[in-house]
């Protein structure tokens, strides 16, 4: 859109003359702010807002987002005694759901821990994929409230004859 | 299907968005094209 | 600048010029038809043909949808950044390549959109939940509210080739998210898999006809983009246009009325 400032002042016999137009482009009068201009400001004074919140998201919960089942204790901001989230393979058969809680461990790098979530995970969860599970480490046991299925960056068919080969292995490797 | 829900969902909403966003732009360029001679439409 | 003589464009009651009413030629006929027939496959392959994954079940079958729009948003902020680049740096400072840069980024924003509100119904399946903040999903909508901001200071208001120095300028930065939102898996750890397809290994983690529909996918929405892309720039030329009509009616009026206030002091 071009500003009043960029009209030549000059009348077209050459004298100094107001060639300033009376109104905006939109009709608007001149020195009267033109709604439309606001609309953006407004939009980017959110995006201002919402990239805040989002870098604040990223620097405290995005870097990182797991520490490993064999980091407890050991690994900066590892912490056993405090909230934590711990990723793990379910090991396979150690899943039991008894009176609407579900009980199973995970393991990373031969390191095992129980995990106790009150209610049924979602997800894709079952035995043999890895887990994000958050919570708090009481007795020696995660006391899960949230659990989330990872899952890997290979797709294979369910008509593949790889299948049962590859979810034993999912388990054997423990350290997706 | 299993969780047709969420799946055929999905491809609805995809859908949904790109016909609009297609639909929007087809629109305002035949608003446009009304009050420019076709002269200075450089495309045809 | 584009300028249009007012009184060419002027149109007479008595004898109105022929209109070609839209944006359309044969070429985007023919991207729209491919377009059309590409999406038709995507739905036939992603909701029919493709075979449910080993461990995802069904739910994989978002992934046609989910891979391919966030695919075209990179190329789509790419091409942002280097017409961007064209503006700035050509002699000429074109606004045809602000255009470009504009039609690209709006596009881009509308696919990010599409990424982020089908992938959180693909996480609530999968992972069990519909948003966390990992360093997938926060840079993604890092890169979305930046596009968005990108949009607005495109609105900002001022000269045609103001709003192209600004815009170009944040177009050529913004564009440094694309490899922190891509290997942000790798460079932290994630609730969200890692490439299988677009990996530095070279290495396809995919069954043939998955792998074939992602490629469906990827063909139905760049039809769409180049669509999209032909329609939009052609209608943002058009408002151009416009309002350096606007601006020179203006001029004109204001000219002819001090000339008749010095005819009338004469």
């Amino acid at each position: 859109m071009n500003t009043p400032e960029s009209i030549p002042t000059t009348s077209n016999d050459g004298s100094d003359m107001d060639l300033s137009p009376r109104t905006n482009v939109d009709g608007t009068a001149v020195g009267v702010k033109r709604k439309r201009n606001v609309v953006p400001l407004i939009v980017l004074a959110m995006v201002f807002v919402a990239g805040g919140v989002i870098v604040t998201q990223f620097l405290t919960s995005a870097v990182d987002y797991y520490c490993n089942v064999d980091e407890v204790g050991v690994r900066d901001g590892c912490d056993g005694d405090r909230r934590i989230r711990l990723q793990g393979t379910v090991d396979k058969g150690s899943v039991d759901i008894a009176n609407g809680v579900t009980a199973f461990t995970i393991s990373f790098n031969g390191e095992h821990l129980p995990v106790r979530y009150e209610g049924q995970p979602g997800g894709i969860f079952r035995e043999c994929l890895p887990v994000v599970v958050h919570g708090v480490i009481d007795n020696g046991a995660l006391l899960g409230d949230r659990v989330e299925v990872r899952h890997s960056d290979e797709y294979v068919s369910v008509n593949d004859e790889r299948v049962a080969d590859a979810q034993d292995l999912g388990c054997d490797a423990g350290s997706a | 299907m299993e969780d047709a829900g969420f799946i055929l969902g999905s491809y609805f909403l995809t859908f949904a968005t790109v016909g609009l966003f297609a639909w929007r732009t087809l629109r305002s360029g035949r608003k446009l094209a009304d009050q420019i001679p076709d002269d200075d439409k450089y495309w045809l | 600048m584009t300028t249009i003589d007012p009184a060419r464009t002027e149109l007479q009651p008595s004898e109105p010029p022929p209109q070609r009413r839209s944006t359309g030629t044969r070429a985007t006929r023919l991207v729209g038809i491919g377009c059309i027939t590409a999406m038709g496959w995507l739905v036939a392959f992603g909701l029919g043909f493709s075979p449910a994954d080993r461990d995802q079940k069904e739910s994989v079958r978002i992934l046609y949808v989910h891979v391919p729009t966030i695919w075209l948003a990179y190329l789509a902020f790419v091409v942002t950044a280097v017409s961007s680049g064209l503006y700035l740096l050509t002699k000429k400072q074109s606004l045809g390549w602000d255009r470009v840069a504009g039609a690209s980024a709006e596009i881009g924003v509308a696919f990010v959109a599409v990424t982020l509100a089908v992938g959180s119904l693909w996480g609530r399946l999968t992972w069990g939940v519909f948003w966390q903040w990992d360093a997938r999903l926060t840079t993604t909508a890092l890169l979305f509210v930046t596009y968005i901001g990108y949009l607005a200071v495109r609105r900002l208001g001022g000269s045609h080739q103001q709003r192209a120095k600004r815009s170009a300028v944040l177009g050529m930065i913004a564009v440094i998210e694309i490899p922190l939102v891509h290997f942000s898996v790798k460079m932290w750890r994630s609730l969200h898999q890692e490439a299988t397809v677009a990996n530095l290994d070279g290495d396809t983690k995919m069954d043939g006809i998955m792998l074939f529909s992602l490629f469906v996918g990827v063909i139905a929405f760049t039809f769409l983009y180049v669509w999209l892309m032909l329609h939009r720039t052609r209608a943002m030329a058009m408002e151009d246009m416009l309002e350096d009509r606007g601006l020179d009616d203006a001029l004109i009026a204001r000219r002819a009325e001090a000339a008749n206030q010095q005819n009338g002091a004469h």
